[in-house]
């Protein structure tokens, strides 16, 4: 039998992450969001709360690179990913990040299995079937079949594919945006138990931003944002 | 050995198998890029899934535009093969000085004329005194059958034209007649030529004139195969005109003719055994009282002036199938967008900007190549339909098949569908992935 390549590690040295003078602004010039200073060790779950419209997305999509900052730092260990371009930004959350959001947003016409793994699709060849075992057994381990539609499963499932597909690449961290925000209390209960029983397994960080008083429970430590500002 | 020796040294369908390859090329090169590093099938799958039935109606629209052209294309060349085909027995027709073309309609694909004027005894004295040629066939043409035309000749050129009789017996008196391999007459059959052609035929111009049908030629894929023949003899007695022989010779058939009792013919066909001998005879008959040429270069006068229609409709081929594949693609633009905030979230899972060009541009490509090769089997199919058409139309076997020029226009319409192709790829590719996730 054939066994796939383990995944090479994912970035072992990412480090802490620190956040500093960080402020986004939106296309009008106006501040969105303003972070003096937060600091999340490597290992730890980290939980943001706040109303709606307060600016946790944005905090979170700072600090995985998906938006760009007018200034400040977002620092993953050594890196500084405020300050590379949109290609270096991409690539450092290929490698080291994972997200799950609260839209699922699956491919219907792929297997469970297919849609867990599908960042093997832009890996490089050598870490595709790694990618896939890796997924796979994150699958069986969230109690979700591989194969056949994704179309019949539940919310609860649907959701636990999208743990382990940003999972399957072993990231270093991994960033949720309401992942129990449609489910029920029990299906919840279970995701944030998988998710955080998989992260601490492996010592990877885990950032939810989430309305739900469970999961914040769960988490080491929470954060509250209100008005843009990060209160601790 | 130059580049142009190289080519030269390749058979004909090596030649048209590089010429495909090297207009595929550009597609090729531009998956190479696209695709290089990555496996995007997955995902241009679950786009070719989600919206099937949309796609289909792409492919349909993209294979209709290719297969119209094709079979337009493919047609036409079976038109021009078949013209020439029929035209090889004919290799120097001689006439009356006047229009080469109206000759060659009325001799070859016996097309009604206004009566065409007659080439006298001089002209058969120096056709028959001429050592080169090895076949002198006088034809004559004027009056029909039920809407078939009824053609005097001699049994010589019948036999160079298509063969002895497949059924029956060649004609042994002037009563008697044969039939084109698709004429409507029976073996045994006796027919009365009307005077004429069409509406304006005289039925009762021949009455008591009955002619026997004792055999059918073999089908020679021309218009002659709808004909009913007859011995040149019996459409000048029909006419009341002299027999073309002296009367001590009773009732004779065929060459050698006699001068003095030759009534004219509006043409004959004249074969040499060798090449050189067909120039020579046309050069010597070409003179005044009587003009002679080669129907085939006529023929190719013709297709020359007819090339530009032939580019036109070449052109008129591609700008539909530019056409559609803009139609398509723009069609895929707002597809591709239904899909944007998927590939939103693949681009916050770190997915490359170029790998979301890579699925959309492989869709595309998917679909415009899965429609051209459809088109090719809609040209295909369609060429035989319009084949038979045209040949019940035009009295000639027209067999169209597609050919390399077509897989080549496909070919082509692929390439160029591919580089468009980048357009909704690029599309896609520009979108900035947080403002569609939070367009949710």
């Amino acid at each position: 039998m054939r066994h796939a390549r383990p995944l090479p590690a994912s970035d072992p040295a990412l480090g802490d992450l620190l956040v500093e003078g960080l402020e986004v602004h939106a296309p009008d010039g106006r501040t969105i969001l303003a972070v003096d200073r937060l600091q999340v060790s490597a290992g730890a779950t980290l939980g943001v709360q706040g109303p709606s419209g307060a600016g946790k997305s944005t905090l979170l999509h700072a600090i995985c690179g998906l938006v760009p900052v007018a200034a400040g730092a977002v620092r993953w260990g050594g890196t500084d990913l405020a300050a590379l371009p949109e290609a270096a930004r991409d690539a450092f959350r290929r490698r080291a990040l994972g997200l799950i959001f609260q839209d699922v947003l699956l491919l219907e016409e792929l297997s469970p299995l297919d849609n867990a793994a599908v960042s093997a699709a832009w890996a490089p060849r050598a870490e595709r079937g790694a990618i896939r075992a890796r997924a796979a057994e994150l699958l069986v381990r969230f109690g979700v079949p591989q194969s056949g539609s994704v179309g019949p499963l539940s919310g609860g499932e649907r959701q636990r594919v999208a743990a382990a597909r940003a999972l399957a690449r072993d990231p270093a961290a991994i960033l949720a945006d309401e992942p129990t925000a449609s489910l029920d209390r029990e299906t919840a209960d279970r995701l944030v138990a998988d998710l955080l029983a998989a992260a601490r397994a492996r010592g990877r960080t885990v950032i939810a931003v989430s309305h739900d008083p469970a999961m914040m429970a769960a988490m080491d430590r929470v954060i509250q944002v209100v008005d843009g500002r990060v209160r601790q | 050995m130059t580049p142009d020796d190289l080519w030269r040294a390749l058979s004909d369908p090596a030649q048209d198998l590089a010429l495909t390859l090297a207009l595929l090329l550009p597609a090729v090169v531009l998956a190479a890029l696209a695709l290089r590093g990555q496996a995007p099938w997955p995902l241009a799958r679950a786009l070719l899934l989600r919206f099937r039935w949309t796609n289909l109606l792409f492919v349909g629209l993209m294979a209709l535009s290719v297969g119209l052209g094709g079979a337009l294309l493919s047609q036409e060349r079976a038109l021009r093969q078949a013209a020439a085909r029929a035209a090889d027995p004919f290799d120097v027709i001689v006439a009356a000085p006047g229009d080469e073309v109206r000759v060659l309609l009325a001799t070859v694909y016996l097309q009604p004329a206004a009566a065409l004027p007659l080439l006298g005894a001089d002209a058969l004295r120096a056709i028959q005194a001429d050592p080169r040629v090895s076949l002198a066939a006088p034809v004559a043409f004027g009056d029909s059958h039920d809407g078939a035309p009824v053609v005097g000749t001699t049994t010589a050129f019948l036999d160079r034209l298509a063969g002895p009789p497949t059924e029956g017996r060649p004609w042994r008196s002037a009563s008697e007649a044969l039939a084109g391999a698709h004429a409507a007459v029976t073996l045994g059959e006796t027919i009365v030529p009307a005077h004429g052609h069409g509406d304006a035929a005289e039925p009762e111009a021949h009455t008591g004139a009955g002619l026997t049908v004792v055999g059918r030629l073999p089908e020679t894929g021309g218009p002659w195969d709808r004909a009913i023949l007859v011995p040149i003899e019996t459409l000048w007695a029909l006419h009341g005109l002299a027999s073309g022989h002296a009367p001590q010779e009773g009732e004779r058939l065929g060459p050698p003719f006699d001068p003095d009792y030759f009534p004219g013919a509006p043409a004959f066909v004249l074969s040499g055994e060798r090449l050189a001998d067909a120039y020579a005879i046309r050069a010597r008959h070409d003179r005044e009282g009587a003009m002679a040429f080669f129907p085939g270069a006529t023929l190719a006068r013709l297709h020359a002036v007819l090339g530009d229609v032939r580019e036109a409709m070449s052109l008129m081929a591609v700008l539909t199938q530019a056409l559609a594949a803009a139609g398509v693609l723009a069609g895929l633009v707002a597809l591709a967008r239904l899909f944007a905030r998927r590939f939103a979230l693949l681009r916050a899972m770190g997915a490359p900007r170029r790998f979301v060009l890579g699925v959309v541009w492989l869709y595309a490509a998917c679909l415009l190549g899965a429609g051209c090769l459809a088109g090719l089997a809609l040209g295909w199919a369609s060429a035989g339909l319009v084949s038979a058409a045209v040949s019940a139309r035009m009295d000639m076997a027209i067999r169209a098949s597609l050919g390399w020029p077509e897989i080549q226009l496909a070919a082509c319409a692929f390439s160029a569908a591919s580089v468009l192709a980048l357009a909704p790829a690029l599309a896609a590719y520009r979108r900035a992935p947080v403002e569609d996730l939070r367009a949710g």
